[in-house]
């Protein structure tokens, strides 16, 4: 019996000293003189939650203007934040590429999610080419994100039915939309936006090697960021756009390396010297010429490179070994040649003084991606004791695409749009844990 | 002929332990007074807090005692409104001393088993710091056979041999995701043995005591501890398994003054001075037994600063039975700015205390002891993790103790 007082008596006091928890008393979440009672995003791929060559409901929950939106609703941000999800049933929406395995040589491989998809079918549009429908999505809006959108295309009326994803969102059937992206976005009113427009502009470019899209002109990003950001701030919403990443700092150009495949080669024949790229032979956006050369370090290797060619007998060129000589250099799609690449950064440098020079005269935040994303290539980042950088993978921010972002990469960037908002307007959003969102999925 | 690169996973474990980690909860007598005792004589305790004085005690005596240690801590990372707490775990700390002597002799044998450092935290797999640690519970036990010489009324002396069982248990979230998104884990565990000694000298006067205390370093390698990784299957290659791993813990030296005064019979008061050699503590480093591109040996630095801390407390006698105790102190930190942990997240700290002592029977006591401690909030950017936050704890030390004697 007294036993049994004594246990009582323990236990009380285990309870008692386990509810005495030392307190933090944490800033106030606060708006400032912004007001986020309905937030947009604005943008493209990036915006969606893209990732892993595709569009799927997983990487839509990751989107960084959802946990943006997240971290808003205790500085007075809405409870619900309404993205266009894929349904449970068509949870892969348009197919992505997971990670199966590494191979004997340590290189990761890759396969498709083929099921459970949201592919509607595929149609023809005259004088475009066949486009990819997806099913429906007819909710509310508030992540405007188009995997693929270029700033060039936010007043064309016609591009809902050129692409699939803004298609989706559209009421009516493809081949009929006439609505543009901006009047789309617009329409209904809110209070802040977030806008990361125009990656496509310079990406579409860079990822074809500079041989199958072109770069935006300047003066017309010039004149559409204005209008766009005209437009977004004309009811007096306060926003925050962001800079355009330096399309150098991505895995996608960084991982396979003429040095790399150089090495492969002289593992099977150490005689070979080089390997050849057909390069742009100077730097005018308007000239076609190009000559085949050895590549250098300068010259960047796309990830879609299957580096299977090399060395293959090449039937027109007389048999010759596929990039190892000056008749059979490697293609023009797979490289972005030195000088495509100092074309590349100048258009991006111009593109990313219109934007910082636009908000600057609006008053607008800038979440300078461009800075951070090469702060990251060169120093890499350590957040709460995990390393993270911009190499393929195992870098934790690149999803297996190398151009966009894992779950945990969106994290780092949902920070730094939320950092450059407090910074404008005196604003405390808290910042999202870096280590709650995952990078790439190994099996 | 290699598609894309290797995979080179920078996932260094750097894992730390061993930090602010003193426990000093030596005795029930000694804890309600705020952990003075070097220049007292008041039980077995003596032999830890100054084997010089354990040759003054008065009677043979067997006691032991147990603290159970509520370890409270909040975390706040920058830029954040959330606040993480670890879980409520109770550390139990223990003390257990034997003195034996001729009755009047000149000398006096005694034997110690103690914890004066050890350290149970656990803040959990989804915290903000768990690449840093999940959890850690380590354990220091000292085993000390000692003998103390009176050399004259006034003055005694004493030393023992300290032995060291130390064991850690430490787990860590790895960065890695499986196919369900979870981290991979990293645990490591062990146990190893050290050797010290410790040395005292006690001075007595009218109305007046004094003591000076010595107790080494005690370096403790922990050699062939289990590494158990648990990561996606294809990246086991990177981890491999089973494993082991070497570390050693330089648990530090430690210099004690305490004074006495009796104002009046029934009245004692006492002040110490504890000055903790932590400077011995440059580094900690893993050492594992297979090692790949991945799992590398680490060496992390930890610069730890000598630190102070002073005590002071007092001892009422109400009765011939009833003694009632209070106490406090203040301890300087030994972790620089920029080296702060989570395992137990170190600053400048205060305490008070009080505890009772009541005479069952002629040859029977019992103690009890309370603390409170308060560790200030503190603000950090760690320079190895760059877990920056605001960390705050409070510690939460209730006691019991029995003594025989005769």
């Amino acid at each position: 019996m007294k036993n049994l007082k004594l246990y009582f008596y323990l236990l009380l006091l285990t309870a008692v000293f386990s509810a005495c928890k030392p307190e933090i008393h944490t800033p106030a979440p606060q708006q400032g003189s912004a007001d986020f009672s309905r937030y947009i995003a604005v943008g493209n791929s990036l915006t969606a939650g893209y990732a892993d060559g595709g569009l799927y409901l997983e990487g839509q929950q990751n989107s960084y203007p959802s946990i943006i939106a997240k971290q808003m609703i205790t500085a007075g941000g809405a409870q619900t934040f309404n993205q266009p999800l894929f349904s449970q049933s068509q949870a892969n929406g348009s197919g992505y590429l997971k990670l199966t395995g590494f191979d004997s040589n340590g290189s990761p491989v890759t396969a498709s999610v083929t099921t459970n998809l949201a592919i509607t079918g595929v149609t023809n549009i005259p004088n475009f080419g066949n486009v990819t429908t997806y099913t429906k999505y007819t909710g509310d809006i508030d992540n405007y994100g188009v995997p693929g959108i270029k700033l060039l295309h936010i007043k064309v009326p016609q591009y809902g039915n050129l692409n699939g994803f803004f298609e989706r969102l559209l009421p009516g059937a493809e081949g009929t939309h006439t609505t543009t992206y901006l009047d789309f976005i617009s329409a209904k009113p809110f209070t802040f936006f977030s806008n990361w427009l125009g990656n496509n502009d310079a990406l579409g470019y860079a990822t074809s090697g500079g041989a199958g899209d072109v770069l935006t002109d300047k003066a017309v990003f010039n004149a559409l960021y204005t209008e766009l950001i005209n437009t977004l701030t004309k009811t007096g919403a306060k926003g925050v756009c962001a800079t355009i990443p330096d399309v150098t700092a991505i895995p996608y150009f960084n991982t396979v390396t003429p040095a790399l495949i150089l090495a492969g080669v002289q593992k099977a024949n150490a005689s070979v010297q080089a390997i050849y790229v057909n390069a742009k032979s100077n730097t005018d956006v308007t000239s076609t010429t190009y000559a085949a050369r050895p590549a250098t370090a300068s010259d960047l290797i796309t990830l879609t490179f299957p580096t299977s060619k090399i060395g293959q007998p090449v039937a027109s060129a007389g048999n010759l070994p596929y990039g190892l000589t000056p008749l059979t250099p490697i293609e023009n799609q797979y490289v972005l040649d030195a000088n495509e690449v100092s074309i590349v950064k100048d258009y991006v440098t111009a593109y990313n003084n219109t934007i910082k020079t636009v908000a600057a005269s609006k008053n607008i935040a800038v979440a300078d991606m461009y800075t951070f994303l090469n702060d990251v290539k060169a120093h890499g980042l350590l957040v709460d004791g995990v390393s993270l950088n911009s190499a393929y993978i195992s870098g934790g921010l690149f999803s297996l695409d190398g151009v966009h972002l894992t779950p945990r990469g969106y994290a780092v960037v949902a920070n730094q749009f939320i950092k450059a908002i407090n910074t404008q307007y005196n604003a405390n959003i808290p910042q999202v844990s870096v280590g709650a969102y995952n990078g790439v999925k190994f099996p | 002929m290699r598609r894309l690169l290797l995979l080179l996973l920078a996932l260094v474990p750097a894992i730390a332990f061993a930090q602010g980690f003193q426990v000093n909860l030596g005795g029930q007598k000694q804890i309600g007074m705020g952990h003075t005792g070097t220049g007292l004589v008041q039980d077995g305790a003596s032999i830890f807090f100054n084997p010089g004085a354990v040759a003054m005690l008065p009677e043979n005596s067997i006691q032991a005692g147990i603290s159970p240690l509520f370890f409270k801590s909040a975390f706040n990372p920058s830029g954040s409104n959330t606040v993480y707490h670890n879980a409520n775990k109770v550390a139990t700390p223990f003390n257990a001393y034997a003195v034996w002597g001729p009755k009047n002799g000149f000398w006096k044998f005694g034997l110690g088993v103690y914890t004066p450092f050890g350290g149970l935290t656990d803040w959990g797999n989804s915290w903000s710091g768990k690449y840093v640690l999940e959890s850690l519970n380590l354990k220091a036990i000292y085993v000390q056979p000692t003998i103390s010489i009176r050399l004259a009324n006034w003055v005694s002396i004493g030393g023992g041999f300290v032995y060291n069982h130390g064991s850690v248990d430490l787990t860590r979230a790895i960065p890695v995701s499986g196919a369900d998104g979870q981290d991979g884990q990293a645990q490591l565990k062990g146990g190893g043995n050290g050797y010290g000694w410790n040395a005292g000298v006690f001075f007595k006067a009218t109305g007046f005591t004094a003591g000076v205390s010595y107790r080494s370093k005690v370096k403790t390698t922990i050699d062939g501890g289990d590494a158990f990784f648990t990561v996606p299957a294809s990246l086991q290659a990177n981890f491999p398994q089973p494993n082991t791993f070497t570390a050693s813990i330089p648990l530090p030296s430690t210099t004690s003054v305490g004074f006495g005064i009796y104002p009046t019979n029934k009245l004692t008061l006492a002040l110490d001075v504890n000055y903790v050699h932590w400077s011995v503590y440059k580094v900690l480093a893993f050492d594992y037994a297979k090692n790949t591109s991945t799992l590398q040996d680490t060496y992390s630095p930890r610069n730890y600063k000598d630190a102070a801390s002073f005590r002071v407390g007092g001892q009422y006698k109400t009765t011939d039975k009833l003694a009632l105790r209070v106490g406090g102190g203040y301890a300087l930190t030994s972790v620089r700015d920029g080296y702060v942990t989570p395992e137990a997240p170190d600053a400048n700290r205060y305490y008070f205390t009080a505890g009772a002592g009541y005479k069952l029977s002629r040859h029977f006591d019992i103690d009890a002891s309370f603390e409170f401690e308060k560790v200030l909030s503190r603000n950090q950017t760690n320079i190895e993790s760059n877990l920056s936050g605001t960390f705050n704890t409070q510690v939460y030390i209730p006691g019991v103790a029995l003594t025989y004697h005769w």
